[in-house]
C-alpha cells in the first residue's frame, strides 16, 4: 500500500516551513493581541513546537504508519475508519479556508475585477498537477521555492528599514494577559497544529531518526520568521493599526517609498499557500485511498481538489464572515483533529510500546514468545 | 453557466470513473468518488443559480453552539 517514494530531512524541513508560511505570510494569528502579539507569537510557538513534537513521536513510535493506518490500529477498524474520513474532511477544508484566503487576498489587492473563483480555478490547476506528480516532486519543489520566502521578506524588510518606529512595541501588556493567551491559543491551532496533516507524509522520510529534530527546527525557526514579520511590520505601521488591519503585511509593503513590492508578497503566498494546499489534498487523497484500499492515491486528487475549491466558494459569503469564523469558531472546531486524537493515539501507543512481549501458542499448543508489532 | 459547469464535471467524472474501471478498484472507492464530485456539482449549480445553500462552515459553528463550546 506505501508508496516506495521517500524525502529527505531537508526536503520535510522546507515542507513544514511552506507549510507554516503559507497563510500566515498574510494573516497573523496573534494579531488580535495587538501590539503584545509578539508574546502571544513566543507562548503559541513554544505550545507549537510541543504538539509538533509530539506529533513526530507518534509518528516513530508507528514507524511506517500513516495516521489512517495509526487510527485503525489503535482504535479499531470501525473507529479508525470513521475518524479516518473526519480527517479527510479537516483536511479539505484546510485546504480550501488556504484557497480562500488566497483567493480573497488576491481579488482584493492585485485582481480587482477577476472573478475568485477563476483565480482559485486556476491556482487548483496547477496543483492538481503538483500533487499528481507526486511527493518526491513536492520536496524537490520545496527546495526550490520555499528558501525564496526568506529573501522576499528580508528585501521587504530592509526597504523598509528607514521608516521604522521603535517604540511602538511599548506598553507591553497594556490590555492585560488574556489578549496574549488567546492570541497564544490561536497561533497554536493555526498554523502548528494544522502540520497533523503530515502524519500522512511522515512515513515518507528516509533518515526517520531526524524527524524529531527536522519537526523542531522548522517550527523554532519559523516562529523566529513569524516574529520578525511582526516586528517589522509592529515598527512600521504601529500597534493601532495592527489590531485593525486584514493583510498586515501588503499594508506595510505599501509604504515602501518608490517602488512596489507587491509581487513579491504575492510570491509567497503563492509559494508558501500551494505547498499548505498541496499537503493537505495529497494527505486527504491518499488518506480515502488508504481507506478504500486503492493502489494510488491519484485516482482522488481530482475530486478532493474540486470539493476544496467548491467548498472555498461555498463555506463563506464575503471575506468578513470568514475571518469572524476563523476568529470565532476554527480554535475549538480543529482541537479534536490536532490535539485531542493525536494525543489518545500517542497515549495508546506509548500503552502498546509499554506492554511485555505477547506470547502466542504454536500448533502443538507450546508457548513461542512473540514480538509485538508496534 | 449552469451548463458548462454541468459538462466540465461529466468531463472530469467520465474521465476518472474510467480510470477507476480500468484499474478495476473497489465500489467504495467509486462510491466517494461520485459523492465528492456530486455534492461538488450539486453547490455548484446552486451557486451558480445564485441560490447559496447553508455552508458546513455554518452547520460547524450551529453544532459548537449546541454543545456550548462557542457563544
Amino acid at each position: 500500500m506505501m508508496e516506495k517514494t521517500q524525502i529527505s530531512w531537508i526536503q520535510l524541513f522546507l515542507l513544514l516551513s511552506g507549510f507554516h508560511i503559507g497563510s500566515t505570510v498574510l494573516l497573523s494569528p496573534s494579531a488580535g493581541a495587538g501590539r503584545d502579539a509578539w508574546l502571544a507569537m513566543i507562548l503559541g510557538g513554544a505550545g507549537g513546537t510541543l504538539l509538533m513534537w509530539s506529533y513526530a513521536v507518534l509518528s516513530m513510535l508507528n514507524p511506517s504508519k500513516t495516521l489512517v493506518e495509526i487510527l485503525r490500529d489503535r482504535l479499531g477498524k470501525i473507529a479508525g475508519t470513521i475518524l479516518s474520513f473526519l480527517y479527510v474532511w479537516y483536511f479539505i477544508h484546510l485546504a480550501s479556508l488556504v484557497f480562500r484566503d488566497f483567493g480573497e487576498f488576491l481579488c482584493t489587492t492585485t485582481y480587482l475585477e477577476t472573478p475568485m473563483v477563476v483565480v482559485i480555478g486556476l491556482f487548483a490547476v496547477v496543483l492538481l498537477y503538483t500533487v499528481n506528480s507526486g511527493i518526491e516532486v513536492l520536496g524537490r519543489l520545496s527546495e526550490l521555492l520555499v528558501p525564496v520566502i526568506p529573501v522576499a521578506i528580508s528585501i521587504i524588510s530592509f526597504s523598509l528599514f528607514t521608516i521604522n518606529d521603535f517604540t511602538a512595541v511599548l506598553p507591553i501588556l497594556e490590555n492585560g494577559l488574556m489578549p496574549v493567551l488567546k492570541g497564544a491559543f490561536g497561533a497554536i491551532t493555526f498554523p502548528y497544529g494544522e502540520t497533523v496533516a503530515f502524519l500522512m507524509l511522515f512515513p515518507h522520510l528516509n533518515r526517520k531518526d531526524k524527524l524529531k529534530k527536522t519537526v523542531v527546527i522548522s517550527a523554532v525557526l519559523s516562529t523566529l520568521l513569524g516574529l520578525l514579520v511582526f516586528f517589522r511590520d509592529l515598527f512600521v505601521i504601529g500597534g493601532d493599526l495592527i489590531g485593525r488591519s486584514t493583510f498586515i503585511p501588503h499594508l506595510t509593503s505599501l509604504l515602501i517609498p518608490e517602488f512596489n513590492v507587491e509581487p513579491l508578497l504575492d510570491i509567497n503566498l503563492l509559494i508558501g499557500g500551494g505547498i499548505k494546499i498541496s499537503v493537505c489534498v495529497y494527505a486527504a487523497a491518499k488518506a480515502l485511498c488508504q481507506i478504500t484500499g486503492v493502489q494510488d492515491y491519484r485516482g482522488f486528487t481530482r475530486a478532493v481538489l474540486t470539493f476544496a475549491v467548491v467548498l472555498a466558494i461555498w463555506a463563506y459569503d464575503s471575506v468578513l464572515e470568514l475571518f469572524a469564523w476563523t476568529q470565532k469558531v476554527y480554535g475549538f472546531y480543529v482541537i479534536p483533529f490536532q490535539v485531542l486524537i493525536p494525543l489518545l493515539l500517542l497515549l495508546l501507543s506509548l500503552i502498546r510500546k509499554g506492554k511485555p512481549q505477547g506470547e502466542v501458542p504454536d500448533k502443538e499448543g507450546n508457548n513461542n514468545a512473540e514480538a509485538v508489532n508496534a | 453557466m449552469v451548463i458548462v459547469i454541468i459538462v466540465v464535471f461529466l468531463i472530469i467524472i467520465a474521465y476518472d470513473v474510467q480510470g477507476f474501471i480500468r484499474k478495476k478498484e473497489r465500489a467504495s472507492a467509486v462510491i466517494i468518488y461520485l459523492v465528492l464530485m456530486g455534492i461538488s456539482l450539486v453547490v455548484s449549480v446552486l451557486l451558480a443559480s445564485g441560490k447559496r445553500p447553508s455552508s458546513p462552515a455554518q452547520w460547524i459553528e450551529a453544532a459548537l453552539k449546541m454543545v456550548g463550546v462557542v457563544k
